[in-house]
């Protein structure tokens, strides 16, 4: 009876190596998968009766530090969220444009003002006064190109945040399905750590969209909540809605229309604020890109265009005019109304009275943007006094920067260091985001498969097998001489 | 506890360290070929005030250079116009202060020949253009400032009608260019011109017209004289003789108007060529603090290529050992 026993322990210990060999092939083979959990074969000493009886595989455990897991989550998030947000504002700053590359601002603004002096030095020169055109031209096109960058960010911020609604509602429902899976197979009493596998690699995707909660339900079953305090799952996922917008000019904002919120299961939820529940993440950085960030540069760079078109159309300046006229710079042809300050950067053209390339006379220049004939040539006091409301000290009207008179040069000056400032500001919070996530994914690996440790495993394993073998040879030994005795 | 490492651990931290190295070789090998810094906003701290007004005062010393050419040429051609007529005037001031004792009419209808030609070239000097345009006619740059020298005579003329003495014809000429419808009338051109930007906040004064007084004064000199040419006081010898000598007499007083005038245009000279050495040191002192701001020590740069090379270096015999530290290599 004994002998039997030996003989059946002996079996279970083959079983039980054979599926601890099994286990570790597939660590090895998933050594670089991400997401894969370290796998172990859980025995203990299998009972029959009331005595032992060889070995019994209890379980397949996988290796999860889930509060590590749930601080990785957090970091990622997090650096998702401030990255974009300096990359925009690097973006902005790169639309204005640094002294050290071409065609910026600053670039266009000195050309412009070096051609009204010269201009006025010889203002018979047709060529000068052409030069004060074509600079006049080239300040609002820099205005006009740096409003069209900042649009377009915008722009692709919408089109981004449809597609991350996208995903984000896809992998809910994945991962409601895989909730469903999970509780008929952990019913069953099956092997489900590839299941487990696959919600864990689902969730994080979904954790650098919106920063999330995990809450463990029983049989397998989890519940996930943005750390907002929104519930995104719970039994039954939630169905988020966005529509994106084709074309976005810098009148529109979500506050005063035209531009789509955020809904879920068609309730709209604030997308920024203390009381927004998805604030966070790159979906947040998204939303505050379009709706914050972009509208607050593309003021100042209105501000800025405000100011250019007012210095040049205030009254007296230019005798010819009525009061109410466009100066040398109008918006898109007409006057500037101060209503319409949104958007004014891009809307701002050369007056085309003095644009030859709008049909204009360059004489205009010169001799006034109302006159009809042309004048003394000779005659500078006009391109004189325009070179003095470009340089001159003036109050700002517009609200974006701290009140103050200043020449318009420096206020070119103040937008740039401004724009360069928040990103700096941006880029260092990202920089520590970032070793934040480094950090915690470092651990993280630390906690994946580590080959030599399977080896030494498989060592052991190999041994144990021949061990198990050698009992059962013996236990045959044995009964066979048992068997000869009979004989 | 736990006692292993994941290999992914290694891996990511190796590669991680790589793309940093990488990135660092990147950013200080261009900044040795450009001699720039590659993060301009950093390198500043946002604060691009400094900078910028460094480049919008070296873009405007660009273009006071070259308005400090147009003034330096303009007031160089004045101050030539002024030579002219002051060789001209000279020339014949003696010989007409002379005609008193002048014994026949032919003596002092050659002086008046004489006169009638220099105030034709004078008349030419003050209407010439330079450089495309005229220099005494004010903002009107397009055109010639005066009319032809023998319009000019006629219109004295026509003044002078009635006039039996020397003294009725000089009051005559005076009165006619002292009259709003006269020499004012007569004058084609504008206002003077603006003062010209020459350097920061300074300008050049360069208005003087065919109006200015030392001007009128030796055209007045000459047309005296030349009115005699034109049959002025015909027959009355001693009055003709008279009048050739008020005409000398006028050139003569009009060389202290001149001179002063002269004067004015060479201070201008002066204060053109002072702003032009001034705008070029200026130049070369903004070149040298704004290569100070932007730009990064190369010294700097070079020897922190040469660190984060070594230190790139080492990674890579790091990542080889470390990658042959594998138990699978050992346990056939």
């Amino acid at each position: 009876m004994s002998i039997t026993s030996a003989l059946s322990s002996a079996l279970s210990g083959l079983s039980a190596t054979s599926r601890q060999a099994e286990i570790l092939s597939s660590n090895v083979a998933n050594a670089t998968t991400p997401g894969y959990a370290r796998r172990e074969v859980q025995l203990s000493a299998a009972v029959l009766a009331g005595t032992g009886q060889g070995v019994a595989v209890t379980s397949v455990s996988r290796d999860i530090d889930q509060y590590l897991l749930n601080e990785r989550r957090y970091a990622q998030s997090g650096d998702a969220d401030r990255s974009l947000r300096s990359t925009f504002l690097g973006k902005v700053e790169q639309a204005i444009g640094t002294p050290d590359t071409p065609g910026s601002l600053g670039a266009r603004l000195a050309a412009f003002d070096r051609s009204l002096v010269e201009a006025s030095a010889r203002p018979d020169a047709q060529a000068r006064l052409a030069t004060v055109a074509t600079t006049a031209r080239s300040l609002a096109a820099g205005l006009a190109t740096a409003t069209a960058d900042i649009q377009q960010s915008r722009a692709t911020a919408d089109r981004q945040i449809a597609a991350e609604v996208v995903a984000l509602n896809t992998a809910l429902s994945q991962v409601q399905d895989l909730n469903t899976q999970l509780r008929s197979f952990t019913g069953a009493g099956r092997d489900v750590s590839a299941l487990l596998d696959k919600r864990q690699q689902l969730i994080d995707g979904i954790a650098a969209i919106v920063p999330i909660r995990e809450v463990a339900r029983e049989s397998n079953q989890i519940a996930l909540f943005t750390t907002g305090g929104a519930s995104l799952l719970e039994g039954k996922a939630v169905q988020f809605g966005f529509s994106a917008t084709g074309t976005i000019t810098p009148e529109m904002t979500q506050a005063l229309g035209g531009l789509s919120g955020l809904e879920i299961n068609g309730r709209p939820i604030a997308t920024a604020g203390s009381a927004s529940p998805i604030l966070g993440g790159r979906l947040g950085a998204l939303f505050a890109v379009r709706d914050d960030l972009a509208v607050t540069a593309q003021g100042k760079l209105d501000a800025v265009a405000r100011d250019l078109v007012e210095r040049f159309s205030a009254s007296g300046l230019d005798p010819t005019l009525a009061p109410g006229d466009p100066g040398l710079f109008t918006d898109q042809g007409a006057a500037f109304l101060p209503a319409n300050e949104a958007g004014l950067a891009g809307r701002i053209r050369m007056n085309a009275a003095a644009d030859p390339a709008q049909g204009g006379a360059l004489y205009r220049l010169r001799d006034g943007l109302a006159a009809t004939s042309e004048g003394p040539p000779g005659n500078a006091s006009l391109l004189g006094a325009l070179h003095d409301a470009l340089s001159g000290p003036r109050a700002l009207t517009s609200t974006g920067f701290t009140a103050g008179t200043r020449s318009f040069a420096d206020l070119a000056a103040d937008l740039l260091s401004d724009s360069s400032g928040l990103r700096l500001g941006a880029d260092a919070e990202t920089s520590y985001t970032a070793a934040r996530l480094t950090a915690l994914t470092d651990l993280e690996d630390q906690n994946g498969i580590d080959t030599d440790q399977e080896m030494q495993m498989l060592l052991v394993i190999e041994k144990n097998y021949a061990a198990n073998a050698k009992v059962i040879q013996t236990v045959n030994d044995m009964i066979d001489i048992l068997i000869r005795l009979g004989a | 506890m736990r006692i292993s490492v994941g290999d992914a651990s290694l891996t990511s931290i190796l590669r991680r360290q790589g793309a940093f190295l990488k990135d660092e070789v990147q950013r200080a090998s261009t900044e040795v070929v450009t001699g720039k810094q590659s993060d301009l906003g950093a390198a500043l701290r946002g604060d691009f005030s400094p900078l910028l007004a460094i480049d919008a005062s070296l873009s405007r010393l660009t273009a006071y250079h070259s308005t400090t050419q147009d003034a330096a040429f303009q007031a160089q051609a004045m101050q030539a116009s002024m030579a002219t007529l002051t060789s001209l005037s000279g020339e014949i001031s003696a010989t007409l202060m002379r005609s008193i004792d002048f014994p026949t009419p032919a003596q002092v209808n050659t002086a008046a020949a004489d006169a009638r030609g220099r105030l034709a070239t004078a008349v030419g000097v003050l209407n010439a253009q330079t450089g495309g345009r005229a220099v005494f006619a004010g903002v009107e740059t397009g055109r010639a400032p005066l009319g032809s020298a023998e319009d000019l005579l006629s219109a004295l003329q026509t003044a002078a009608t009635g006039a039996t003495t020397a003294g009725q014809v000089e009051s005559a000429v005076r009165g006619w260019f002292a009259d709003p419808l006269g020499y004012a009338a007569f004058y084609q051109g504008g206002a003077g011109l603006s003062p010209i930007a020459i350097a920061p906040g300074e300008t050049a004064d360069l208005s003087v017209t065919a109006m200015d007084p030392a001007i009128q004064e030796t055209l007045t000199g000459f047309a005296m004289a030349a009115l005699l040419d034109r049959g002025v006081l015909a027959g009355d010898h001693e009055a003709r003789a008279e009048l050739a000598h008020r005409a000398g007499l006028t050139l003569h007083v009009s060389q202290d108007q001149r001179t002063v005038l002269a004067a004015r245009i060479g201070t201008v000279e002066a204060q053109i060529d002072a702003a032009k050495t001034r705008n070029t040191a200026e130049d070369s002192a903004l070149k040298i603090l704004r290569s100070d701001v932007g730009s990064v020590d190369p010294y700097e740069a070079a020897s922190r290529l040469q660190t984060v090379q070594a230190q790139l270096e080492s990674l890579y015999l790091i990542t080889s050992r470390v990658s042959r530290l594998s138990l699978t290599e050992y346990i056939r």
